[in-house]
């Protein structure tokens, strides 16, 4: 890779800076703020920051601070066990996949196909309305999303190893196909996929808002920065601030992931296998 | 090639069946019924009964699919319950909307992230790299309904120069005026065009503006350009012009893959800007539980998706020839 | 060459309406938040599909801005018995392809209405109707299986050629009426373009072009307009729009009572909610103040009864509970209900009060107000969830009976029957929680039967009032009626959002 390490080096530290910073809100918030989520005061919606309301009010007069801390604890939950189950489900697939091969794979790559074919969005919400909206049920739905990815690059992975003399050579000697599989085969695809899962946790994390703003996210009042941007894009013109903060805070999460996803991609995934099969960020 | 070409296309027909069987089984797991929601909540059971039985909805499932194939093989796509048309018709009147907008969104792209990533490539390691890599980096980090309205109230309220709203003539007949002397209708499409295609091609760009970095650097490294510079030859011009046929490669590659994602960001672009697109009749389809109208729409996302798939692989070949297709 | 032709046509057009110095070149644009599905009135859902139909088709008759029926096609009517009414049509009304308006038309419109197949959403509207028949080309009778007083208000169902219709005509993308505008183009999912029906029976109309521009999402509505590419905008709109715009000099603005509500639908048939001691004490539970003016912003008005104040029958003594946490607290503990193991939950037998409110993902503002009602609900001990689907789902569970406590709205009460017959009568098709009460049958009975005014209000009144009280519905708002345009256009508002006097009509 021609880019010099240490510009892979800066991404990861200033991307693992920001995701560290990001925990830390999501665990600490509410206790520094003192306020309860879901305690509302009427009168005094829409605040701007002041010593009170670190981050100003939303709509209903509860602490920003306190609501975007525990909406961190939300947002980064569902994106992490989306990925989660869209890297076991995928990877399960992938491996099966390129190991047998045959009409196993032909069958299989054809439903991966199928998935490919939905745009993303309108899958994730189907599946959303079908199921009923809700942590668990939008979960689901972003992993049925994501999964293809994992399959396609650790099945690649998988194809081009299974075809390597040490495999071959594993295989003379009488190893058993669990054998290969989790001990040949399957630390080649441990990088790709790390580099996969850490893009795929902003990706969640965008996926969430656009579905909100469509209104098919998590019901009130659990405090989701989807939602809490969603409704402060209708108060864009009279109070800006809601929209701004909860814009900002996808921002820079997502970039946080993204750079520190970068950073693991010139060490773990120096051919940038993750790169060929990743298709997008959700909207 | 045309073998593999004529294998890729064999491809489609499990692809089309069991995208069909899927929206089909997540339409029957949705709660509501289209019967229900065509007559209102004010509709007797009575009533609803009737509507069902005229609409076929009170059939077992395993008929309905089984129609709903033998239909497609003749090449109906069935009746939408709430266009009034058939769905071939309602999909007509909109895949050209959203097919313009994600075509300019992605020529947009294409353009803007080259630029970016060649600027990038070339100043490498200064303030413009920096600024091009924090375009890149931020433009896929940032929520694009947010985006897309933070540039409506820019641009159409606080300075007024763009309409917010709606779409012009399709640009293919603006065209045709323009030929024919009239600009009027050209410009008009593309102001309306304008702030859609840019949100719609902003993740992509920054995408794009990263991969073309990278691959021009990889490319300016490469020994032929380095042999190339030995001799003397005018190092601007020819750099560029080598360094650029190869660098974009890659771009080429991932292309297709991105046009599916455009495809996907039209449902939340369009409903933002009110363009009158397959995206939002998806949306609206799905909240009517209108189970034809989304067959039709998903399979044409499809569709179109894994055609432009196919033109970019088989254009990859003519660009880069030591692509053989097995 | 068409096009030129019509070019030509336009600039012919154009200088002799300079010449003629008075009549101005004038296309009027309104924001729709969705497309009409249907151009045939017989059949359409939407409220768009009701705003353009009513343009391009006429009725029978016409509502008026206090929803009086005034003569449209029928010229006159009588009602010689309770059960039978005649309609004398207004001669010489031609449809927009050159035929003539005749009773037959009449006489097929409703007909096909009441044949099941044509799948008509107003159907249930003209059921009582035993036979409609054409006495003569230019009357028509209707005969009625018993007195049905709200009849009239629904006899502004547009009128269609029967002879365009069975010689294959689609209605539903080529409208053919009587009404003052014809359709020129449909760009489906963005645009409809009506111009002036020349033959238009009260002549034409004064404006050259109209266009129903659709525009999804309410805010990007309203920044259309703030654009100025669009002339009118009305409910539904963002609250938070409306203060925003009514400031704005540029801006004409009207706020009227609507002709809908927004309501808590208590599920009576659930084993809890049952109880209307519990239903009163959780009504006492419900901000509607705070509700109405802080998250609606203003635009609703608090609601009283199921009586709404632009109906005849509406009377300001008839009242639910107000918001006050102490009597709610105090009818909790008559009901039986008290925090006993202080986990800060009600309890009664040794269950916790629970339960769950339900609305729709559409709209927001909705949302926003079941949030606050469950907060509050929270602070008084009572463990309240939400739930939210779209609309498929949310209706398909109250239809069923499977809410508890669901927040929805009514639209188009052009009649107090139309909000309380189905509603709460034992037998009627939308009492989804199965409320039963002999004496309201019994007035809801007479409302419809009777077509003496005085006895119709009376009855409606006294079957408010124990609504009122035993609280199956607890009605938050009547939905208010916003419209917004520019000095371009000149505009008498009307409730149900038409558009006719943007036109120069009436």
């Amino acid at each position: 890779m021609a880019r010099p390490r240490i510009a892979g080096n800066l991404s990861l530290v200033v991307g693992g800076a920001i995701v560290l910073a990001i925990l830390l809100f999501a665990l600490l918030g509410p206790t520094l703020s003192g306020y309860s989520v879901e305690g509302m005061d009427m009168r005094s919606r829409f605040a701007t920051p002041t010593a009170d309301h670190w981050l100003g009010t939303d709509n209903f007069g509860r602490d920003l601070w306190t609501r975007m801390s525990v909406g961190a604890r939300v947002s980064v939950s569902i994106a992490l066990m989306s990925v989660g189950i869209a890297v076991l489900v995928g990877a399960t697939v992938g491996l099966v996949c390129g190991y047998l091969g045959g009409w196993v794979d032909l069958v299989v790559m054809r439903v991966v196909d199928v998935f490919l074919g939905f745009p993303p969005i309108v899958l994730a919400l189907a599946i959303v309305a079908a199921l009923g909206p809700g942590v668990v049920n939008l979960t689901i739905s972003l992993a049925a999303v994501f999964w293809t990815e994992y399959a396609r690059v650790v099945r690649s992975v998988t194809l081009a190893q299974r075809e390597m003399d040490y495999v071959t050579a594993a295989v003379a000697l009488g190893a058993s196909s669990a054998r290969i599989v989790f001990l040949e085969i399957l630390p080649n695809a441990i990088g790709p996929v790390i580099v996969l899962a850490t893009l795929g946790l902003g990706t969640a994390i965008i996926a969430e808002s656009g579905l909100s703003f469509l209104g098919f996210g998590v019901e009130p009042p659990t405090p989701t920065w989807g939602w809490t941007l969603a409704y402060g894009t209708r108060y864009l013109r009279s109070d800006p601030w809601l929209s701004t903060v909860a814009g900002l805070a996808i921002m820079v999460t997502v970039l946080g992931f993204n750079l520190f996803g970068d950073g693991l991609r010139d060490i773990l995934d120096p051919r940038g296998v993750a790169q060929r099969v990743r298709r997008t960020p959700t909207q | 090639m045309i073998a593999y070409t004529l294998r890729r296309l064999a491809l489609f027909v499990p692809m089309v069946a069991g995208i069909v069987a899927v929206t089909f089984a997540i339409m029957l797991l949705l709660p509501g019924d289209p019967a229900v929601v065509l007559l209102g909540e004010d509709a007797t059971d009575e009533a609803v009964r009737d509507i069902r039985r005229a609409l076929g909805l009170d059939r077992p499932w395993y008929v309905r699919l089984g129609s709903y194939y033998a239909d497609l093989l003749r090449g109906d796509m069935g009746m939408s319950i709430f266009q009034n048309q058939p769905v071939a018709d309602a999909i007509g009147q909109r895949l050209g909307a959203t097919l313009e907008v994600a075509v300019v969104a992605l020529l947009l792209s294409i353009v803007l992230g080259v630029l970016l990533g060649i600027a990038a490539a070339i100043w490498r390691g200064t303030v413009i790299d920096g600024g091009c890599m924090l375009f890149a980096q931020l433009g896929v980090s940032m929520p694009v309904f947010w985006f897309g309205i933070l540039l409506m109230y820019l641009l159409a309220i606080r300075l007024d120069v763009l309409p917010s709203i709606g779409r012009g003539d399709p640009l293919l007949f603006a065209l045709g005026d323009l030929l024919r002397g009239r600009p009027g209708p050209l410009l008009d499409s593309l102001a309306h065009i304008a702030m859609p295609a840019l949100t719609l091609g902003l993740t992509n760009a920054a995408v794009i503006s990263r991969l073309m970095r990278s691959s021009m650097l990889e490319t300016l490294g490469q020994d032929f350009i380095r042999t190339a510079h030995a001799k003397g030859l005018l190092p601007p011009r020819i750099t560029f012009v080598h360094a650029l046929r190869n660098a974009l490669l890659p771009v080429v590659s991932i292309i297709g893959l991105r046009f599916g994602a455009l495809l996907g960001g039209a449902v939340l672009t369009e409903s933002i800007f009110g363009w009158p697109g397959l995206g939002q009749l998806a949306v609206a389809a799905i909240s009517q539980r209108d189970i034809p109208l989304v067959q039709g729409v998903v399979l044409s996302f499809a569709i179109a998706f894994a055609l432009v798939n196919l033109l970019v692989d088989l254009m990859y070949s003519f660009i880069d020839p030591r692509i053989r297709f097995e | 060459m068409r096009a030129h032709l019509k070019v030509m046509a336009g600039a012919l057009a154009a200088a002799l309406a300079l010449a003629a110095g008075s009549v101005q070149a004038q296309t009027v644009r309104l924001g729709a938040d969705v497309d009409a599905g249907t151009m045939d009135p017989r059949v359409m859902r939407d409220t768009t599909a009701y705003r353009v139909n009513n343009l391009l088709y006429d009725g029978l008759v016409q509502l008026d801005a206090n929803l009086q029926p005034v003569p449209d096609l029928a010229a006159s009517w009588e009602n010689p018995e309770p059960t039978v009414w005649i309609f004398n049509l207004r001669e010489g009304v031609s449809f927009h392809d050159g035929s003539t308006l005749t009773a037959d038309d009449v006489v097929y419109t409703f007909e096909t209405i009441l044949d099941p197949d044509l799948k008509a959403r107003f159907r249930s509207l003209f059921t009582p109707i035993e036979v409609i028949e054409a006495v003569d080309p230019l009357t028509v009778r209707i005969v009625l299986k018993e007195p049905y007083a709200p009849l009239l208000s629904y006899l502004d169902m547009g009128i269609v050629p029967k002879a365009y219709v069975e010689g294959g005509g689609d209605l539903s993308s080529a409208p053919v009426g009587t009404g003052p505008l014809k359709l020129d183009s449909w760009e489906r999912g963005a645009k409809i373009v009506l111009v002036p029906f020349e033959g238009y029976f009260a002549g034409p109309p004064a404006i050259d072009r109209f266009e129903f521009v659709v525009v999804g999402d309410n805010t990007a509505r309203a920044q259309a307009f703030e654009a100025g590419d669009l002339d009118i905008i009305q409910s539904p709109l963002s609250p938070q729009d409306i203060s925003r715009l009514a400031a704005d000099d540029r801006f004409a603005s009207s706020i009227s009572g609507g002709l809908g509500i927004t309501y808590l639908n208590m599920n009576v048939s659930d084993p809890l909610i049952s109880d209307p001691a519990l239903r009163r004490a959780l009504a006492a539970l419900v901000d509607q103040d705070t509700i109405v003016n802080t998250i609606y912003e203003g635009v609703d008005q608090v609601a009283g009864s199921i009586l709404l104040p632009s109906s005849w029958a509406y009377d300001a003594g008839i009242t639910q509970p107000a918001f006050d946490p102490a009597a709610a607290a105090a009818a909790f503990a008559e009901a039986g209900w008290s925090d006993t193991d202080g986990d800060g939950v009600l309890d009664k037998d040794g269950a916790a009060l629970r339960l769950t409110l339900s609305t729709h993902s559409e709209d927001p503002n909705r949302i926003q107000a079941l949030e606050y009602i469950q907060a509050i609900f929270k602070q008084n001990g009572v463990d309240a969830a939400i739930s939210i689907a779209d609309w498929p789902a949310f209706s398909a569970a109250v239809r069923g009976g499977q809410h508890q406590i669901a927040l929805l709205g009514w639209l188009n009460i052009v009649d107090p029957d139309r909000l309380m017959f189905g509603q709460f009568h034992s037998a009627g098709t939308l009492n989804w929680g199965k409320y039963a009460n002999a004496e309201v049958d019994g007035l809801l009975e007479t409302g419809r039967a009777t077509i003496d005014a005085a006895g119709r209000t009376d009855a409606y009144r006294a079957a408010a009032r124990i609504i009122a009280s035993e609280l199956p519905y607890y009605v938050i708002a009547y939905q208010g009626y916003q419209v917004f345009h520019t000095d371009a256009v000149s505009l008498t508002p009307d409730a149900r959002g038409m558009m006719r006097s943007a036109i120069g009509m009436q």
